[in-house]
């Protein structure tokens, strides 16, 4: 992973990465609501931007994803790339300053099928968590969201 | 004079940290130059500064630290002077092993997080879309084909 990075590298490897993320995540799970103002609060490299995946807008836009939206995790790319599921948790991990490392480390042979089995997992029973976590969100904007 | 081989001893262990302190600094100036600059390419003067503190650290943390392993408390004959020397080398080399090797997980973590920016996405995606909603700006209108659409 620390490979030799000369100037040329760094452009290809720029050229190879999104530029913006939007994350469509579930809006009516109260853990979904949380993981949301936890990125939002943490550092990024790539700006992200957060919809509903039950909005009239992302079902418009992602149409031929539609059977993902609300039911897995969805996050596109500025350039139209679509991940789902484990693989778009891996993405929202990527965007971050801190977990960028893990987002490799998550995605490499050894972790790789625990990771997916975790994110399925917590994926799957997101209702039952977050029920268990309650309301604690953050509908006073008094948390620490980066603006 | 109780102890005549002390004052010897003394002045070869003084004479070969100082030395082998320098060298070491010697080293990894040289070579800590050659990360950082690969680190802050776009900041040669900016490498060089951090360069320079590390080893002034270097220096300073190495010779004072050679200066408290100087007292030796007697070496009445000359094998026993030999033996307290050779220890206090030793005692000094490993620790300034240690330190080289902390001084090297130093560079790989300033280069490492330098190198952590411009990796791209760690897994491919799955499909692809019309890359047009944005939550600030309107869509924009989609591209005309370039070919004839059939009637």
């Amino acid at each position: 992973m620390i490979a030799s990075f000369g100037p040329e590298a760094r452009v290809t490897a720029a050229l190879r990465s999104p530029g913006r993320l939007v994350v469509a995540y579930d809006a009516e799970c109260q853990l979904c609501i949380r993981c949301r103002h936890w990125l939002e609060s943490q550092p990024t490299y790539v700006p992200l931007d957060f919809l509903d995946a039950g909005s009239p807008a992302a079902k418009a836009w992602l149409d031929s994803f539609g059977a993902w939206l609300g039911v897995e995790l969805v996050v596109v790319s500025d350039r139209g790339e679509v991940w789902i599921g484990p693989a778009a948790f891996l993405m929202c991990l990527w965007a971050t300053t801190e977990y960028r490392e893990w987002s490799y480390r998550l995605s490499g042979p050894a972790l790789a099928p625990v990771a997916e089995r975790f994110f399925r997992m917590v994926s799957a029973r997101r209702s039952g968590l977050g029920r268990a976590l309650g309301p604690g969100g953050c509908d006073d904007g008094q948390c620490r969201h980066r603006s | 004079m109780p102890n005549p081989f002390l004052v010897p001893v003394y002045l070869i262990y003084t004479a070969v940290s100082i030395g082998l302190v320098f060298w070491l600094a010697r080293t990894l100036f040289r070579n800590g130059a050659i990360f950082l600059e690969d680190v802050f390419e776009d900041n040669e003067p900016m490498a060089q500064a951090v360069n320079r503190l590390l080893v002034i650290g270097f220096y300073m943390l190495n010779l004072g630290y050679a200066a408290l392993l100087l007292k030796s408390e007697s070496a009445p004959d000359a094998i026993s002077a030999v033996e307290v020397l050779a220890q206090k080398l030793g005692v000094l080399l490993l620790s300034l092993a240690v330190l080289h090797f902390v001084n090297m997980y130093v560079f790989y973590r300033i280069r490492r997080r330098a190198t952590a920016a411009v990796l791209p996405p760690p897994v491919a995606h799955h499909g692809m879309v019309q890359p047009t909603w944005s939550p600030t700006l309107p869509a924009p209108p989609l591209p005309a084909p370039p070919w004839p659409v059939a009637p």
